[in-house]
């Protein structure tokens, strides 16, 4: 197999492409590798516990005493707090918008007024999950500061 | 609380500005030739700290679903209408019908007012939401630059 490095220009997306014969086990193995070096979640679903790539996390959400992990198409549960995941996750480009939920700032799509004065973020997904007031000015704040 | 303060402060400027005007409207169509001494200048002022109290029962430590606020808008409505029926007609003790048409109006001109301020303040809030959706774009611009 060969393997070739480019160097691009400082104002491209880095990106991976893989050339292959078959999509099986041994790419799916590469990828989950390649995915867990940009950060990983534990999260369990049906008593199986699995590996959760951040950049794939949509939102993370404490329901009642339980935290649940939100993908495109797939629920996970954590056994983490929510503010555990807060503090760890702050610097990943993962932002406190309310009360009870973490959101991936790289799946927002755009952000719009809700009733109150308080805001929704319409997701990759099409879900919309609320900004509460009181979180609003912290927002306001990382957005305008950049990606850490 | 401070968001929740500033928030209010705005609303009540703005109910003020409009209470004004309906003034000068429903006083031109009611009692067109009613004079009125300096005290007039703050009939608008103390109207708009009576339609600010219910603000208060706005208040919740809870995040509000989407249906419990609306709920509570509508009371918040209400109880203004109320309380500014009762501080215009409370003099009024028996039942007298001539007033009636001043009440409806009354009661038409703070709903109407209501429903103006929360437009007025969803409009700012859209202005903010606008600004909040560029700097994510520009945030996610750079995170995807700088880790993916």
């Amino acid at each position: 197999m060969d393997i070739t490095v480019k160097k691009i220009g400082e104002t491209e997306k880095e990106y991976i492409e893989i050339g292959c014969h078959k999509k099986d086990e041994r790419i799916d193995e590469i990828v989950r590798f390649i995915r867990s070096r940009e950060g990983i979640l534990k999260g369990t679903k049906e008593d199986r516990q699995y590996s959760i790539a951040l950049p794939d996390i949509l939102y993370i959400e404490a329901v009642d005493e339980k935290t649940f992990i939100y993908l495109e198409n797939d629920c996970y549960e954590s056994g983490r707090r929510l503010y555990e995941f807060d503090e760890a996750l702050a610097s990943r480009n993962f932002a406190r918008i309310s009360k009870s939920v973490v959101v991936n700032l790289m799946k927002i799509t755009s952000i719009k007024p809700s009733l109150n004065g308080r805001f929704s973020c319409v997701l990759t997904n099409g879900e919309q999950v609320i900004i509460s007031r009181k979180y609003v000015p912290d927002i306001r704040e990382k957005l305008k500061g950049g990606a850490v | 609380m401070k968001e929740r303060f500033r928030s209010q402060l705005a609303a009540f400027f703005i109910s003020v500005t409009l209470i004004d005007l309906a003034i000068f409207i429903l006083g031109c169509l009611l009692e067109p030739d009613l004079k009125f001494g300096y005290e007039a200048f703050a009939y608008p002022l103390i109207y708009g700290v009576i339609g600010s109290l219910p603000g208060l029962i706005m208040y919740s430590k809870k995040e509000l679903t989407m249906k419990q606020t609306i709920i509570r808008e509508i009371i918040q409505m209400l109880l203004i209408v109320v309380l500014i029926i009762a501080f215009m007609f409370g003099r009024f003790r028996g039942i007298e019908y001539d007033v009636f048409p001043q009440i409806i109006a009354v009661a038409a001109s703070v709903m109407i007012i209501y429903v103006l301020v929360n437009f007025f303040g969803w409009l700012i809030d859209l202005k903010t939401a606008n600004i909040m959706t560029e700097d994510l774009k520009k945030y996610q611009a750079k995170a995807s630059g700088k880790n993916e």
